[in-house]
């Protein structure tokens, strides 16, 4: 990618790694990490404490950690997928017997110095244990139905249990992004077109039999789904942070109303202010431009990803950077989305910017191996 | 799909024939078919890439279009979560006919401490235990003093309280926006609207579950944010309510009443107008149920929906209306009333002896059991039964109550002979006051059933026949002259031709064994105007007396009557009914008049 690398034959060893590090995925996080530290200062009424400081703390250790991950071979990490599937779905019974409850959920598990969250940890062991596997499987197989039906079980089973806790966001996560990794390893399009359809069809069913004598849930429930579906059904119960959102976002018009001058979360309207609920006071502050600025630099860390993946010969490489890509884009495009009254809300946090240590360091984690598969891509021998 | 074979025979000869490693070639050939494999795979990967990139394109674009959208909206003024008139809403009003509020809601606090932010715990206690009497300052002291990171102090505090609370001035004490369900008329209605309660809390709201009568009847429908806070519109009248529940409480004062209870239904739409059972309760501050004894004895106590009792002689107007239905009887027919009556082991008596004979008008009018109890002989069990089933008295009523389904009838289990002729005057079948409200509506309004409500009804199809309109015409003149000439004379209520039937019956004894001989179930059931029926009123006392004679009096007409009297005089204006007064005589030309 850069001019250092022209000409390079073989795979860089030693500290000449470094320099075949892929720099412009490192500088794009760290702007928008840096993003989030302001936002974080802005929220706290203009101080470090108490989320700016320990979330540059967790970038600096997360970024030791990416850089750990970088400059161990790719092929070391793809060996040790299973085992760190099988590791993440210990933790994640764990945390059902031993786990910390917050927010209605039973999430957390207490190490003591850090509140581990193993949902987290599992959407990227997922990618990994994926791409393992389509690495490992024979390319005529992908598509025979019995070598579809592991893959989905290596879905479902972290997915059931992460809607246990409950946690219907990192759910919908987990499906999605192992989904986009069966798609991208090439599962005959038919499988999607069957799930797609199949789900259309049990949606339209379900609406359709509301009201009849045959319908298919009880009525409460579908007075849930109208809440989930439309919060403006309830403004104060689910509807309030979309309302209020809604209103930060207008408010804050194309320019915004400058740093430190939002309305919305200085005076506490939003509970979340400072994690799922973060881009409302960038929305807020620096308006259409700094909204849409964000977005782009996401767009332009996916887009990084998305030709590393296209440039890298090594399937398990490829396909791991293109998950780790997919994770990243649903993270970002999720809670945009729920934010701007797109999506119903569910708690997903804005990648790199929401106050929370185990989404930061595990998703730093994942970029370093997206950078080791990046270092560590077979170069033609010439 | 043609392959290139791995060995091509002409190739591996010649090979050989050379002398090569003809397995060089199988080689070769295989890593060739691997290569095309890889790049068909990697072609294929390509377009999915190119799908995926064009669903996140298509993500990036929406984001953008709908922030670009948001940002160019008109900003509004923000509101807190604690804004009064948005609270309101979470559980909708219960109005009356005409829309007058019966339960709304309050906004208040709740207050919780969190000891961990508390400056002075010692002072907060001390100045807490100022502020609420009840509260202990000892206990409090220690609760903050403990390991606790939250408690609960008060679940629902008065402004005056807040403002005290607030000049305490301590960080740890804090208050959470509470809804609470206020009835502003405080017991009028109380057992209809029932009560509500908090469900499940948290600091910044609690939920309001209804616990009783159409509060948790219509609980998912008053919750349901769908509605938009559309109020539930009941049927009753909250100024006859009232009215009722007035004239009702002297009356029961004034008979030495145990209890009482009162039902006025609309007898074209069996919509009750007022509902009143006594004693009653606040529903503000609904009182704990009864623990030991009878639970009929707590004021929570629905006596006219939960209360089955024996009705008495009330019932003997279903017997005569059902012979004349059948062509049984004639209203001049005679009957022999000498008695007693000898029925195996049972003999009927009656009140008084009323001779050898009594038309069939009469025996209603002075309230004849032997002559009852012979039409009901006619009329034969079978039939009496399906009669009876026909205007409701054998399942539990269907009004909007959760209470109402658990007051199921209590019937014979055999119905012989002697029942048939006991149920013709109303003793061996109990039911509650509500159910024979309605039947009274079915037969008076023309001879169609109605369904006792709560709801106010718009329109609305009449139910199916129970007796034809001349049946229906004939009981209607013959309840008329019960308190014309009858054993309801004090009924009369002038200008609005009262008709009804009294019916006086011995209380049971709670742990069975025969009835007591100085307690008893008084009650009128009345019709208004008779000759063109509106309304039925029903009053029922509870075991009352009434001193003012030489001897205790017990029987309806002493009792129910009066204070059904009372009550028709009060509401019948108020329901719109204009009096209907005889012309008096022309007065003569005076000589002031020109």
């Amino acid at each position: 990618m850069s001019y250092l690398e022209y000409n390079v034959t073989r795979i860089p060893t030693g500290l000449r790694k470094t320099l075949h590090l892929n720099w412009p995925l490192i500088i794009l996080l760290t702007a928008v990490a840096s993003i989030g530290f302001l936002m974080l200062y802005s929220v706290a009424g203009g101080s470090l404490r108490p989320w700016a400081e320990p979330q540059m703390k967790r970038f600096g250790v997360g970024m030791v950690a990416m850089l750990f991950v970088a400059v161990v071979p790719i092929w070391f990490w793809r060996n040790i997928s299973a085992l760190a599937y099988a590791g993440s779905l210990g933790l994640l019974v764990l945390v059902e017997l031993i786990g910390v409850t917050g927010m209605g959920a039973q999430r957390w598990i207490d190490l003591g110095f850090f509140m581990l969250q193993p949902s987290e940890l599992a959407k990227i062991t997922l990618v990994m244990i994926l791409a393992a596997y389509y690495d490992w499987l024979d390319i005529k197989k992908t598509s025979h139905p019995l070598w579809v039906f592991f893959p989905l079980v290596m879905i479902l089973v972290p997915t059931a249990l992460v809607l246990k806790q409950p946690d219907l966001g990192t759910a919908l996560l987990l499906i999605m992004g192992g989904g986009i990794m069966m798609f991208v390893a090439g599962v005959h399009w038919l499988y999607f077109a069957a799930v797609i359809s199949a789900g259309i069809g049990t949606v339209y069913a379900v609406i359709v039999s509301r009201g009849t004598e045959w319908q298919l849930l009880k009525d409460y429930q579908y007075r849930r789904i109208d809440t989930f579906l439309d919060p403006a059904n309830d403004p104060l119960g689910a509807g309030y942070h979309i309302t209020q959102s809604k209103i930060a976002l207008g408010s804050g018009g194309w320019t915004g109303r400058g740093f430190m001058q939002g309305t919305q979360s200085r005076l506490n309207f939003l509970p979340e202010k400072h994690t799922d609920f973060i881009f409302t006071t960038l929305a807020e502050e620096f308006g259409f431009i700094g909204g849409i600025s964000l977005l782009t630099l996401y767009a332009m860390i996916v887009f990084f990803c998305i030709v590393s993946a296209m440039r890298n010969k090594d399937r398990y490489g490829s396909l791991v950077t293109l998950g780790i890509a997919a994770t990243f884009f649903l993270y970002f495009a999720v809670n945009m989305s729920m934010v701007m009254g797109l999506a119903p809300v569910v708690g997903v946090p804005l990648p790199m910017v929401s106050w929370g240590g185990s989404a930061m360091l595990v998703l730093l984690a994942a970029f370093g191996l997206v950078q080791s598969a990046h270092i560590h891509r077979p170069r033609a021998n010439k | 799909m043609i392959r290139t074979p791995l060995r091509p025979l002409a190739r591996i000869l010649s090979a050989r024939q050379k002398g090569e490693n003809p397995d060089a070639i199988e080689r070769e050939n295989i890593r060739v078919r691997h290569e095309e494999m890889r790049d068909r795979a990697r072609r294929r990967a390509e377009g999915r890439l190119l799908v995926i990139g064009a669903f996140f394109l298509f993500a990036f674009v929406a984001v953008g279009l709908r922030m670009g959208a948001l940002a160019s909206s008109q900003p509004s003024e923000p509101r807190t979560g604690g804004g009064a008139a948005s609270i309101v809403a979470q559980r909708a009003d219960i109005v009356d006919r005409n829309g007058r509020i019966l339960a709304t809601n309050l906004i208040t606090d709740a207050l919780y401490a969190q000891p961990p932010l508390m400056v002075d715990k010692a002072r907060a206690a001390a100045e807490l235990a100022r502020v609420f009497p009840d509260l202990d300052e000892a206990e409090l002291l220690k609760q903050f003093e403990s390991k606790r990171k939250f408690l609960w102090i008060k679940k629902r505090i008065a402004p005056e309280q807040k403002q005290a609370v607030h000049d305490i001035g301590d960080p740890g004490l804090l208050f959470g926006p509470r809804e609470m369900r206020l009835y502003p008329n405080g017991k009028l209605a109380a057992h209809v609207l029932g009560g509500s309660s908090f469900g499940r809390e948290g600091v910044h709201s609690a939920e309001v579950i209804g616990v009783a009568g159409v509060e948790k009847t219509f609980d998912g429908f008053l919750r349901d944010p769908t509605m938009g806070g559309q109020p539930l519109q009941l049927s009753l009248d909250m100024t006859i309510q009232a009215a009722t529940e007035r004239v009702l409480y002297g009356g029961m004062k004034l008979m030495n009443a145990r209890g009482a209870t009162a039902i006025l239904m609309d007898v074209q739409t069996g919509e009750v107008i007022s509902l009143v059972s006594l004693p009653n309760f606040d529903p503000n501050t609904r009182p704990n149920p009864l623990l030991a004894g009878v639970p009929s004895d707590s004021p929570l106590f629905n006596r006219a929906v939960q209360g089955v009792y024996e009705l008495g002689s009330t019932f003997k107007i279903f017997a005569i209306a059902q012979a004349l239905e059948e062509r049984l009887v004639s209203p001049s027919m005679m009957i022999d009333t000498r008695g007693p009556l000898t029925w195996g082991k049972y003999r009927i008596r009656d009140f008084h002896d009323y001779g050898k004979e009594l038309s069939v008008t009469d025996v209603i009018v002075k309230s004849s059991n032997i002559g009852t109890a012979r039409i009901a002989i006619m009329i034969g069990a079978e039939r009496q039964q399906k009669f009876l089933g026909s205007l409701g008295f054998l399942e539990p009523t269907k009004v909007e109550l959760v209470e109402a389904p658990g007051a199921k009838p209590l019937t014979p289990k055999n119905w012989s002979e002697i029942s048939t002729m006991t149920i013709s005057y109303g003793h061996g079948l109990s039911a509650s006051p509500l159910h024979l409200a309605t039947a009274y509506a079915s037969i008076l309004n023309g001879g169609t059933k109605v369904t006792p409500t709560l709801l106010k009804q718009t329109g609305g199809q009449p139910g199916p026949r129970v007796v034809s309109q001349a049946t229906s015409e004939v009981v209607r003149s013959m309840l008329r002259q019960v308190v014309v000439r009858g054993t309801a004379s004090f009924g009369e209520v002038p200008g609005y031709a009262v008709g009804g039937k009294t019916g006086t019956a011995d209380k049971p004894k709670e742990r069975g064994g025969g009835y007591y001989k100085d307690k008893v179930i008084a009650t009128f059931a009345s019709v208004f105007p008779a000759h063109d029926p509106k309304y039925v009123l029903v009053v029922t006392l509870d075991e009352p007396v009434e001193t003012s004679g030489t001897e205790p009096r017990r029987t309806a007409g002493w009792t129910a009557v009066p204070v059904a009297a009372e009550i028709i005089r009060r509401v019948a204006p108020l329901l719109g009914l204009r009096p209907e007064i005889e012309p008096g005589a022309v007065d003569k030309v005076t000589l002031t008049s020109n």
